[in-house]
């Protein structure tokens, strides 16, 4: 059996976490934060201070390279034991510290998946602002370390739009909005292609919606241990939090019945093991409504996400836009929250529908143009949507043609990896 | 092989135990053989049927020998690896672990050599199977190393000695990637040094691919 006849190994890196698994499967076999615990006691023989503790020294440079772990058992085991530093190696969906980024693949293959990296074509993603040079040090890695016999890199939006939310055809046309934990794009595909020129990318995205609902927790005065506190908000963003149409409305709703939405947390300091809790109140729709104000949260931004997402339509050929409005598609955790789809598509028809009204009011009343139409789509798969569409792509017979093979690594180089046939354009 | 998936044991402990099962599937099939004749050492015989050089194939395209006798059976794999970094990676891997087998402490494990050419107990394989690129690895195993529960761990070992080796192969590549980039990353801040300040201002203003730019170039002339 060679390696055309097994399934691809799908791995998608983001900002916050990892989804790991094969093609042909309907979700990832493996979901873990994507962080690394080094044991960095072993960097400094180098420097020839080895005096008193030489045993252990040698111990730690024998074993050194094997000794880090990545995911969940990271995370605990760096709260249980001083010797291992965090290490985040994907900062704003770019890869920065390429060392982690490769320890971090060599766990995932060979202990979370227990495969043989030889006998699988992989799949790997890129965010869409990622420069050649990280294709050409991912596809380096991949063939020289791994010696995987190919390659393909794709980019997450368009895994995201084959992800498909009707069953039947997947439409490749549509505007995708991207949000995860580290960044969050709006990337426009016409029939399968990036139109890179026309890609906005938006300042908030997970991450600063945890720090905000922390934030908030803090300014009321909730006693929450300091060291846990952004755990915690991670925790009550995802239980808890939900978009709402209005917002002055839901502070009206939230006074007139508290015990109806204001909700408990409880839970035990690590520290001491005294329990303590809190209420949620607020937070649970000022939450995501950084998403629609982005001035509560920061100081210079105030464009909405449903403005972005309009001028970036309007910033694509004129011939796409209907398409792209007709079908602009989630994807991304932070795009889970209750309620999101629907205001994010009644503001954004809202704005595509003044645009129309101004303009036929301009033209007179005989010349009536065509009403557009706006559809946001959520579809159950939303959380996973990119690792989806990968298993989507590589369980399609033309995938393994279209990877990067080893032979032509061997024959060209890592230059190879630099093109994305995404970004070619149209042949 | 189709699994009714319906039928799993709802209690987690026995389901884990029937996974582990399912999936050691191949090396039990392909490990039969194996076990009979260490079986067969546990009581000191050997099964008159059964030829001098046995062939097992534990990966694809790929076997390993045994050499059943009544006191010892020797193991011996031609190490195949496919690309040119690996193989010397592994011959240097399997040197140092029959020189680890020397200190002490391990004196109990089975004794290990390594030879570039085939062993002499491989006079009669076919001479395809002789070609080994990283050299032959040949293990004597004792009836003290099969008695009772160690059957079964001496038989995993063995089965899976390829993959073994190649993972640590693969890890230890990553560990040279690793200070390889150190070293980058130190002789660049000497260049870095030694370049004059508008040249520095300018450097900052073009942005991150600059460097990145740079510190490809260098890895790519010290790979080649």
């Amino acid at each position: 059996m060679d390696a055309a006849s097994r399934p691809a190994v799908v791995i998608d890196n983001g900002t916050g976490y990892t989804k790991v698994g094969y093609a042909g499967n309907v979700e990832p076999s493996f979901v873990l934060p994507t962080v690394a615990a080094i044991n960095e006691s072993f960097l400094n023989q180098s420097d020839g201070k080895n005096t008193g503790n030489y045993l252990a020294q040698y111990n730690a440079g024998i074993m050194a390279d094997l000794d880090f772990f990545i995911g969940d058992e990271a995370l605990s085991l760096y709260r249980s034991s001083g010797i291992y530093s965090l290490s985040y190696p994907i900062q704003h969906s770019k890869v920065t510290n390429w060392d982690t980024m490769e320890k971090f693949w060599q766990q995932c293959i060979y202990n979370y998946l227990s495969c043989d990296p030889e006998d699988h074509y992989f799949l790997l993603t890129e965010s869409p602002s990622s420069s050649p040079e990280d294709r050409e040090y991912m596809g380096e890695i991949m063939f020289e370390t791994f010696d995987v016999p190919g390659l393909y890199i794709a980019v997450q939006p368009v895994l995201a739009i084959s992800a498909g939310c009707s069953t039947d055809k997947p439409q490749m046309t549509g505007v995708v909005v991207d949000i995860g934990d580290g960044a969050t794009h709006v990337v426009p595909v016409v029939d399968g292609y990036v139109i890179g020129s026309s890609i906005k990318s938006f300042p908030v995205s997970g991450n600063d919606v945890t720090q905000f609902v922390s934030q908030l927790l803090r300014e009321r005065g909730e006693l929450i241990p300091p060291e846990d506190s952004l755990e915690i908000a991670r925790k009550v963003k995802e239980m808890y939090c939900y978009t709402s149409s209005d917002i002055v409305k839901e502070y009206k709703k939230h006074d007139k019945k508290p015990d109806k939405y204001i909700k408990q947390w409880s839970g035990v300091k690590p520290m001491t093991g005294v329990p303590f809790s809190f209420d949620i109140g607020y937070e649970r729709f000022l939450g995501p409504e950084v998403f629609f104000h982005p001035e509560i949260y920061m100081d210079d931004y105030d464009t909405s996400l449903s403005d972005v997402i309009d001028m970036c339509v309007q910033s694509a050929p004129i011939d796409t836009r209907r398409g792209l409005y007709k079908n602009v598609v989630l994807s991304g955790g932070s795009t889970m929250f209750k309620g999101f789809q629907k205001r994010l598509q009644t503001n954004l028809k809202k704005t595509v529908d003044d645009r129309l009204a101004a303009s036929n009011a301009r033209l007179g009343a005989d010349v009536k143009s065509n009403p557009v139409e706006v559809n946001v789509v959520s579809h159950p798969v939303q959380r996973f949507a990119v690792w989806f569409g990968g298993s989507v792509v590589g369980s399609l017979p033309e995938f393994y043609e279209s990877c990067h093979t080893k032979e032509d690594y061997d024959e060209y180089g890592a230059s190879i990896c630099r093109t994305s046939p995404i970004f070619k354009g149209m042949y | 092989m189709k699994l009714n998936l319906s039928k799993l044991p709802s209690d987690e402990e026995q389901r884990q135990a029937l996974l582990v099962k399912i999936a050691s599937v191949r090396e039990v099939v392909l490990g039969a053989p194996l076990r009979f004749v260490l079986k067969n050492l546990t009581t000191k015989t050997v099964a008159p049927e059964m030829d001098q050089l046995i062939a097992l194939v534990h990966r694809p395209k790929e076997s390993f020998f045994l050499v059943p006798q009544a006191e010892k059976v020797t193991v011996v794999y031609p190490m195949r690896f496919q690309d040119s970094t690996d193989i010397v990676l592994a011959t240097s891997f399997l040197q140092e672990l029959v020189e680890a087998r020397r200190s002490a402490g391990l004196n109990n494990a089975p004794s290990c050599m390594w030879s570039s050419s085939p062993p002499l107990e491989l006079k009669g394989a076919p001479a395809q199977a002789l070609t080994a690129n990283a050299g032959f690895v040949t293990f004597v195993i004792s009836p003290r190393h099969v008695e009772g529960k160690k059957l079964d761990r001496t038989v995993w070992s063995l089965l899976t000695f390829h993959a073994y080796v190649s993972y640590h192969v693969k890890c230890s590549e990553g560990f040279m990637h690793t200070r390889m980039r150190r070293r980058v990353e130190s002789l660049i801040q000497a260049l870095d040094r030694a370049k004059s300040e508008s040249e520095k201002s300018k450097k900052l203003v073009s942005g991150n691919s600059l460097k990145r730019l740079s510190l490809n170039d260098a890895r790519s002339n010290s790979n080649s």
